[in-house]
């Protein structure tokens, strides 16, 4: 312990005492079940195996709000604490390395009753998040610029030091909300190299779920509902005494078409319509807003989302004329002029929408709307553009480059997704304005990724990424690496792109150093600097070009209490302190 | 008969195996593997996208990895789910009762209406009765399933009169056995409406057109004309000769038993087979596609075996020797 305050090199010391946790100050009545519809059920319970939301909100119930070290508000974006009462670090060591220190709470007890200690977070990072032999996506978010991962050491049964070899920014974010793993139920399963087949979801049924979060799923019937009781050991208390969660049970009713679920809220069969927002229509969001009052509902947009949805050419495409094209930034530029974002928002949805310029999400304490370069739909600008980048046009009109071949290429998208099939007809149609010969083709999702990705014959496609508040989430998509860096895929991770004709702008370099260095830096002012260029060399050079971000839209019964909306959190961030009017 | 029974037995085998190398190589051949859907997330790596496929045995060639199911398969092993991490066996288990229950019901509904409403219609035939259910059946096959499943979703939540799909409620594991057959039964209704409406009217009109067929045929003008009373001739003389072509779409039919209902299943929320085929062939998931097509096959198998046998035994001029 001694040797490790001594081993401090100043740069930032953070020293948290929080007296209080999320939920503390809440007010509530105990009782009552909260019933919530998902359009399909879970495929696991383990959360290194699970990789879809179906799945990610079953594991969030007996792991999160309160399962994790610390927590993050909605409201002020601070982080809390939960089962580490506090914490030193992150903060830089002797040998160049980073370190935090846990310091957790004592008799915390599974919902089993075992009690929790320092094993239980040791045996999940040093035993599952890092373990060679178990894939998983967390891995790869915790990992360092150099690709080094952490790892834990008991201090004593309720102090975990965990260290990195090299300084990075989003440890503290990631391994404080890492779900940890109760050692007495799954060391046996680590060691006998099944781990991918622990809590499956046989293990609902079996009663084999064990958590620290609010509530245990205890039944699941499949294609039906996923019922959960409250963890009778949650470790949370009201000021006043009342231990938390206020609920009593939480059903996941399974309702897989989206027109069922609607008339299942406005019967009162579930109590919220979609929590995350994104699957919600425009034209629904009217219905219901209408008919608060009658359907004693309350209904609300709030945003704008998380994700992204964008037009991308491919650099390295086969032909070289169109190579030409797509790489020319004046006509990019020249497409971005072109884009005609208020009609996406009018017609695709219904208003509730916002025009995107920049990579970075607007909920983002990073989102930089002063350097961001900005492109107001203008046919007239976008023909300057394509003038300053040399094309003409010839007498009947069409698009021609410097050598005279006339501007012809394929759109596509994936079918079945109106508001792409939406904006990819906004988008042609201005195109075609300007005298380009465009193909608009809608096509099957697996085809399209895999082309884009592992043949290479695509020239430009219509397509979203889901996002979050942290820049560097994007870190596949920007990096000169990235396996997601589709315009312009590297050599080494592409073997369709010709390394002679492979080429690399500064900007791109650029980013590629913001992306690598930003998560060695510990103190938030100097990021900030860092996603601000990020942000303006993005938004100058258009690699991709950004179309409109949906609002989120929630509604909700008006006898569910506590719900607070905020720009990072939807109506059920706060689950453990939400209840029920009875 | 047995003997024939036997034979038919037997020369399923090779069948549905040559039905597995034809599915297995239509899902290979199709684009895409299981691992498409992880690709376009940016927390997802290129090494754990290696990882998995070596874990998921998707970087062994496909000759391999069929060989592999096909040597699990014969030891009564149908493979393991990608998806859900579990044996295929206890996925399909779980959704055989649900789809299993639904498809029986409606099935057993919409024969008996179908055969019945086919005989008045074919015996009443140019009068009122059967101009009405003449239109009641064309209306059945030409209104598209879904449609139809919407239409009554909407009118169960205006009236109240039936719950928003579902086969069982949060509620039903705490109702008595008989409180919770009541609401099982009640919840059925309106799935099952949906898929009788598509399915009697297809028999009704086949049993129609049969049964005219026969009723202008010579001898049961010769039956009437000796004097045998119409019900004698109608029952059975000529009712007898028109089930023939019914018996082997009945065989036919019990193909659909497991399989038949994929988008009513998913308007209602109904757990069934359907829907687990149906998400699993977009992602990809091979060894459940693959043994819910076994399962298919199977049963279309013996179907064809069954409509055969109720043929011999209804009509004396067929017989397997």
């Amino acid at each position: 312990m001694r040797k490790v305050l001594v081993s401090l090199l100043l740069t930032l010391v953070v020293f948290f005492a929080f007296a209080n946790y999320l939920g503390y100050d809440a007010t509530g009545k105990k009782g009552g079940t909260l019933i919530l519809p998902t359009l399909s059920g879970p495929r696991t319970c383990n959360d290194t195996v699970s990789k879809e939301t179906s799945s990610s909100d079953v594991i969030a119930m007996f792991m999160s709000w309160g399962g994790t070290l610390i927590e993050r508000s909605a409201i002020d974006g601070k982080f809390y604490p939960a089962l580490a009462e506090k914490w030193d670090g992150p903060r830089l060591t002797k040998d160049g390395g980073m370190e935090i220190i846990w310091y957790l709470r004592k008799g915390v007890k599974w919902s089993d009753g075992e009690p929790f200690d320092a094993d239980d977070v040791v045996f999940t990072l040093n035993e599952i998040y890092t373990n060679p032999d178990i894939p998983s996506s967390f891995k790869d978010v915790i990992r360092s610029t150099n690709g080094y991962l952490p790892k834990a050491t008991k201090i004593n049964d309720y102090t975990v030091r965990m260290y990195y070899p090299e300084p990075f920014r989003l440890a503290l974010r990631y391994l404080g909300g890492m779900y940890i793993f109760p050692k007495h139920k799954a060391e046996s399963w680590v060691k006998n190299k099944k781990f991918a087949e622990f809590w499956t979801v046989d293990a609902i049924n079996k009663k084999e779920i064990v958590g620290l979060g609010p509530f245990i799923p205890v039944e699941y019937v499949p294609d039906q509902y996923v019922r959960f009781v409250a963890n009778p050991n949650y470790w949370k208390k009201t000021k006043d005494g009342t231990q938390l969660p206020f609920l009593k049970e939480v059903v996941y009713k399974i309702i897989s078409s989206q027109d069922a679920q609607k008339l299942a809220f406005e019967k009162g069969e579930v109590d919220i319509y979609s929590q995350r927002g994104t699957e919600f229509r425009g034209t629904e969001f009217n219905y219901f807003k209408e008919n608060e009052k009658k359907f004693n509902i309350t209904v609300l947009a709030y945003g704008p989302a998380y994700g992204t949805q964008f037009i991308t050419f491919n650099w390295n495409n086969k032909d070289e004329a169109k190579r030409e094209w797509f790489r020319n930034v004046h006509f990019r530029k020249a497409v971005a002029y072109a884009m005609d974002k208020k009609k996406m928002i009018d017609t695709l949805f219904n208003g509730l929408a916002v025009e995107q310029w920049s990579p970075v999400s607007m909920a983002s304490p990073y989102y930089n709307d002063k350097v961001t370069v900005k492109y107001p739909y203008d046919l007239n600008k976008a023909r300057a553009e394509l003038k300053l980048g040399g094309f003409s046009w010839d007498k009947n009109g069409k698009l021609i480059d410097s050598k005279g071949r006339p501007v012809k290429f394929i759109i596509e998208t994936n079918a079945g997704n109106t508001v792409r099939e939406g904006m990819g007809n906004i988008i042609t149609a201005a195109l075609k304005q300007l005298g380009m010969d465009i193909t608009f083709v809608p096509g099957d999702f697996n085809t399209l990724i895999n082309r884009m990705l592992n043949v290479g014959d695509w020239d430009a496609i219509i397509i979203g990424l889901t996002g979050s508040d942290e820049p560097q989430g994007g870190r596949n998509v920007w990096a000169i690496d990235g396996s997601l860096h589709f315009w312009n895929l590297s050599p080494k991770v592409a073997d369709w792109v010709d390394p002679n004709a492979y080429w690399l702008p500064d900007f791109e370099k650029e980013i590629d150093k913001i992306f690598a260095e930003n998560v060695r830096i510990l103190d938030d002012n100097v990021v900030k600097d860092y996603w601000a260029k990020f942000q303006k060399l993005a938004s100058e050079n258009l690699p991709l070009i950004y179309t409109v971000n949906p609002l989120r839209l929630f509604a909700w019964r008006n006898t569910i209490k506590n719900v607070k909306i905020t720009m990072l959190g939807g109506t059920t961030w706060n689950l453990d302190w939400l209840w029920k009017e009875q | 008969m047995i003997k024939y029974i036997a034979r038919r037995l037997i020369i399923m085998l090779p069948e549905l195996w040559i039905i597995t190398i034809i599915v297995f190589a239509l899902i290979q051949l199709s684009p895409g593997t299981f691992l498409d859907q992880y690709k376009l997330d940016p927390s997802i790596s290129q090494e754990t996208l290696k990882a998995m496929e070596k874990e998921l045995g998707l970087d062994k060639p496909a000759i391999v990895q069929y060989f592999y199911w096909l040597g699990k398969v014969v030891r009564g092993d149908f493979g393991y789910s990608f998806y859900y991490r579990r044996p295929v066996a206890s996925l399909i288990g779980e959704r055989l009762l649900g789809t299993f229950v639904l498809s029986l019901y409606s099935f057993v509904l919409s024969w008996i209406i179908g055969v019945v409403l086919g005989i008045v219609s074919a015996l009443k035939k140019y009068t009122l009765t059967d101009k009405i259910l003449t239109v009641v059946a064309f209306s059945g096959l030409a209104l598209p399933g879904f449609f139809l499943a919407l239409v009554l979703l909407y009118m169960a939540a205006r009236t109240g009169w039936f719950p928003i799909g579902g086969m069982y409620s949060p509620e039903t594991s705490r109702l008595d056995v008989w409180n919770a057959f009541k609401d099982i039964f009640w919840r059925m209704q309106l799935p099952a409406f949906t898929l009788t409406f598509g399915g009697f009217a297809g028999l009704m009109r086949y049993m129609r057109g049969s049964l005219l067929d026969v009723l202008n045929e010579d001898y049961v003008e010769f039956a009437r004309a000796k004097g045998m009373p119409e019900r004698v001739v109608i029952y059975k003389h000529a009712l007898r000769n028109a089930i023939n072509p019914l018996i082997t779409m009945f065989g036919y039919s019990l193909s659909g038993l497991l399989s038949g209902a994929v988008i009513t299943e998913t308007i209602f929320s109904w757990p069934g087979l359907g829907r687990l085929t149906y998400q699993a062939l977009l992602q990809k998931d091979y060894y459940v596609v693959m043994a819910s097509t076994v399962i298919g096959t199977v049963l279309l198998v013996l179907g064809n075996l069954v409509g055969d046998i109720l043929l011999a035994a209804v009509d004396p001029r067929i017989r397997y020797e």
